[in-house]
């Protein structure tokens, strides 16, 4: 499949799914948030789905729970290629708080274990730390992932100065 | 009846968006984005990673020497860490442009040296830590770069030593 | 103390309970489990509301595993605890549900997470996942927080847990749902299942990774729109626990972002409730006038959640001339848009039509189910902790607690609207009486195995911590979400009613779920099943 091409495709008309596995609602209402007139994401043409079928791109937030997961994986699997994710939140990224207890799988990159165990494949993921994340970092986020916007982290490591 | 009043108040309002990218955020000066260690400041002693709700923050030691990780995947961005920071080396910055394609740009290091026992070579601490100690509360140099069981030898002997001249046999 | 509680323990005692600690605004008392029943009864009958119950492994301190039942007595300010303790060999207490409803859900998740057997009702797995071992309980003290027992991985699931569909919704989503049983168009029954935002919060709290001090930021994040009520009452159960005192100034600032909070939260709702009933305009516009608050509470907090301040003993962040200014402009502002909004909102009369007489919620039942916050006002119950059981600085201030009788969706929806007026009036008291001083102790001490109860009136009602205190870190510590105490409500909200309300009803206790929520609607006659969307979200308070 021609990412560049699908990506392309959807510059001015994003479909948007928003999936939740399990999270504290912060990041959910901020997804809200930028739809309603301070930010609105209508703006880019982007628009809330209520199926993963029909998404382009899903808003995936919350560590992923234990109860979570079965629904969590399906729901996913129903998306139509390219798999377009961005990932919200701490807990979404690195599994936040509680990224090591019973009750959580500890965020996406365990899941991204279990979608390759499973077959799914995922195409592109885009990681938006923050906690919540501002509607303004979703935005960015969107950008970065369609390739409209820079990347700016950069992995660092600093080697302190010797005395 | 009410279409006529809600136009009336959508008129009057105005359009309100926040044309972000293009137009700047709506960021108040009070909010915490992400933090930055500054490793000229960073003495590697570890306060942060043990205040860090989230473990965000950790400090372990590798081939390299102690390193200071910060994932800001995992961040919950309270700033707690900016305020126990010994070394005032961490500041709570106004980013929130964090987005990353990989996992891997989300991290940033701090390496440190690390003293290693002048006697036995066990590692002790990270040198800067050592220094900082040494400049606030000086102790004597033969103690710096011993680890804490060579120094605790080298004490008792010394004592032992001092007292056996004092109450030696008469 | 008062006189009318000794006389009420003076009763408890002759139905068989002993008295093991007397507080202020606390009861404890040790109660065998062959008298709880006619303890619970006796206590529920005198008007006491069953706040909740803990289970808690206590075999290191005291050899046993225990239920704690908390009742609030409202009109006296004063909690009853009764704690009942059984062996490990015969962990079995026998259930209150007959004579207080409200306990039904906090006696199974007891089970679930502490392995006592509740005898004498039908018992189901509540909080732990379906594919969770038997036999395994979080909260255990040999658990480790971090097991992660094997999985049992169903690709295939059951048609009801399937990929919602469904038309566009701007709304929450949050992965909760409802099975309701209709006889045509009638809803017969309501069955929840919920529970997938299970995080092991009280297991993770009790874990050597966290401190007291930790915790606060821990709390928050229970809840993303009421996380400074979770917080607070975190903050508020250890202090009261460990008897610190907080700066008068530091309480005053607490109230003011509690209320803050209580703003964005009524706002969020309205807009979703509108949009539940088909009206966006007036969803945008409530979300317009809410972003204002969203700014403010950014400009007081650092974080547009509210979230990072609470500390124990004080909060980390002091207000300025600045900061006091931007408050009161916020609120003018806000209220001059908001009773502009909702006068023409209550005057489009499909919303009038549509909230009126459904979802009715009588007192009686309201009352048996211990429900709180403003589903209780709207059902003709005067219940408000910030004036039953006052804290931090809601002595200081003169507000009005709105009540309704109707029990319907629409007084829910006036009940909030009456109270987003009185706590803009809130705030601008607090603001005007704020104290100089400083806003949080300097050192503070938790002595360990020290007990307390704190309750806040959360935007969706009452908020209830139980904490046990611990070295270092709590014991154990219960946390009790308003909607946890509601969503048992819905049963008799829906029971009886038509299907095209449920989704409006459903939201109309502001609960813990939203878009992707399906109801699965179960038809008695043709035994057949389809999948109804709940259009649109609601606010969440999961736990």
């Amino acid at each position: 499949m021609d990412l560049a091409k699908a990506l392309k495709a959807i510059r001015r008309s994003i479909w948007v799914y928003h999936l939740n596995s399990g999270s504290c609602n912060a990041c959910d209402i901020e997804v809200l948030d930028a739809l309603t007139p301070y930010f609105d994401v209508e703006r880019f043409g982007i628009k809330l789905v209520g199926s993963p079928r029909h998404a382009d791109v899903v808003l995936f937030t919350g560590p992923v729970t234990r109860e979570s997961l079965p629904k969590v994986v399906r729901a996913l699997k129903a998306m139509p290629r390219p798999r377009l994710l961005l990932v919200l939140g701490s807990c979404g990224v690195g599994g936040g708080i509680w990224w090591d207890t019973y009750a959580t799988i500890g965020g996406f990159s365990k899941l991204e274990e279990i979608l390759r165990e499973q077959g799914v494949e995922v195409d592109r993921v885009v990681y938006v730390p923050g906690c919540p994340v501002r509607p303004e970092a979703i935005i960015y986020g969107i950008l970065v992932l369609l390739g409209l916007a820079e990347q700016k982290v950069r992995e660092v490591e600093v080697h302190a100065p010797g005395g | 009846m009410s279409l006529v009043k809600i136009l009336e108040i959508a008129l009057r309002t105005g359009r309100v968006t926040r044309r972000y990218p293009v137009e700047e955020p709506l960021l108040t000066p009070e909010f915490r984005g992400s933090i930055e260690v500054d490793p000229s400041k960073c003495w590697g002693c570890g306060a942060c990673t043990k205040v860090c709700p989230s473990n965000a923050l950790t400090l372990t030691p590798s081939g390299k020497g102690l390193v200071l990780e910060y994932f800001v995947g995992r961040c919950v961005f309270c700033g707690m860490c900016a305020e126990v920071c010994p070394a005032k080396a961490i500041t709570v910055t106004k980013k929130f442009e964090l987005a990353s394609k990989n996992l891997r740009d989300l991290r940033s290091r701090v390496v440190h040296e690390v003293l290693r026992c002048s006697v036995c070579g066990a590692p002790i601490t990270a040198e800067a830590e050592v220094r900082a100690v040494v400049k606030v509360s000086p102790i004597t140099e033969e103690y710096v770069a011993l680890c804490p069981r060579c120094r605790k030898e080298r004490f008792t002997k010394s004592v032992a030593l001092r007292i056996g001249a004092s109450s030696g046999p008469s | 103390m008062t006189e009318s509680v000794s006389k009420l323990i003076e009763e408890l005692k002759r139905l068989g309970g002993r008295v093991e600690e007397v507080k202020d605004r606390e009861v404890y008392l040790v109660v065998g489990r062959d008298n709880l029943r006619s303890l619970a009864k006796a206590l529920y009958s005198t008007g006491a509301y069953l706040k909740t119950c803990a289970g808690v492994d206590e075999r290191q301190v005291q050899g046993v595993l225990s239920i704690y039942y908390i009742f609030g007595l409202d009109e006296l300010g004063v909690d009853v605890v009764l704690r009942v303790p059984v062996t490990e060999d015969d962990a079995k207490i026998p259930t209150i549900v007959l004579e207080v409803p409200a306990a039904d859900w906090c006696e199974l998740e007891a089970r679930d997470m502490v392995g006592v057997e509740i005898t004498g009702r039908p018992v189901r797995r509540l909080v732990l996942p379906e594919d969770w071992p038997e036999g395994i309980h979080p909260l255990r003290k040999d658990f480790d927080y971090s097991a992660r027992p094997p999985r049992r991985f169903r690709s295939e699931l059951p048609e009801e847990v399937g990929v919602p569909l469904g038309p566009y919704h701007p709304a929450l989503h949050e992965p909760e749902y409802f099975e309701l049983y209709v006889d045509g168009e009638k809803v017969v029954d309501v069955v929840y299942r919920g529970f997938h935002v299970h995080r092991g919060i009280e297991k993770l709290a009790e874990s050597p990774r966290f401190t007291y001090k930790q915790i606060p930021f821990l709390a928050e994040r229970i809840c993303g729109i009421c996380g400074f009520v979770h917080s607070s009452c975190y903050v508020m159960a250890v202090e009261r626990a460990a008897g610190i005192e907080v700066p008068e100034r530091a309480e005053f600032i607490r109230s003011i972002v509690l209320e803050v909070e209580r703003l964005h939260s009524h706002l969020l709702w309205l807009g979703v409730a509108a949009h539940l009933l088909g009206y966006d305009v007036g969803f945008m516009h409530a979300w317009r006038i809410r972003e204002h608050v969203m700014v403010l509470a950014e400009y007081l907090t650092g974080s547009r959640k509210t979230y990072g301040i609470n500390i124990i003993g004080g909060v980390r962040r002091d207000l300025n001339v600045d900061k006091l200014d931007r408050i009161l402009k916020t609120l003018a502002k806000v209220r001059e848009e908001f009773v502009k909004l909702v006068e023409v909102m209550l005057s489009v009369p499909q919303i009038k039509l549509r909230a009126s007489g459904t979802g009715i919620l009588s007192r009686s039942e309201a009352r048996a189910l211990s429900v709180v916050g403003p589903v209780a006002r709207a059902s003709g119950l005067y219940r408000d902790i910030r004036k039953d059981y006052p804290y931090f600085a809601y002595r200081e201030v003169s507000f009005k607690v709105p009540l309704y009788t109707e029990g319907d969706n629409l007084a829910r929806v006036l009940v909030r609207v009456e109270e987003v007026l009185e706590s803009i009036e809130i705030i601008k008291q607090l603001v005007d009486k704020l104290p100089g001083g400083p806003v949080a102790v300097e050192s503070w001490d938790v002595p360990p195995y020290r007990r307390a109860v704190a309750a806040i009136e959360a935007p969706r009602g009452e908020d209830v911590h139980f904490i046990i205190t611990g070295v270092g870190k709590p014991y154990r510590w219960r946390v009790r979400a308003p909607t946890y105490q509601n969503i048992p409500a819905l049963r008799a909200m829906l029971r009886g009613a038509s299907l095209a309300d449920a989704p409006l009803t459903i939201a109309s206790i502001d609960p813990c779920f939203s878009c992707t929520d399906r109801l699965v609607v179960y038809d008695l006659r043709t035994g057949s099943r389809r999948v109804l969307r709940i259009a649109g979200g609601v606010s969440a308070c999961p736990l």
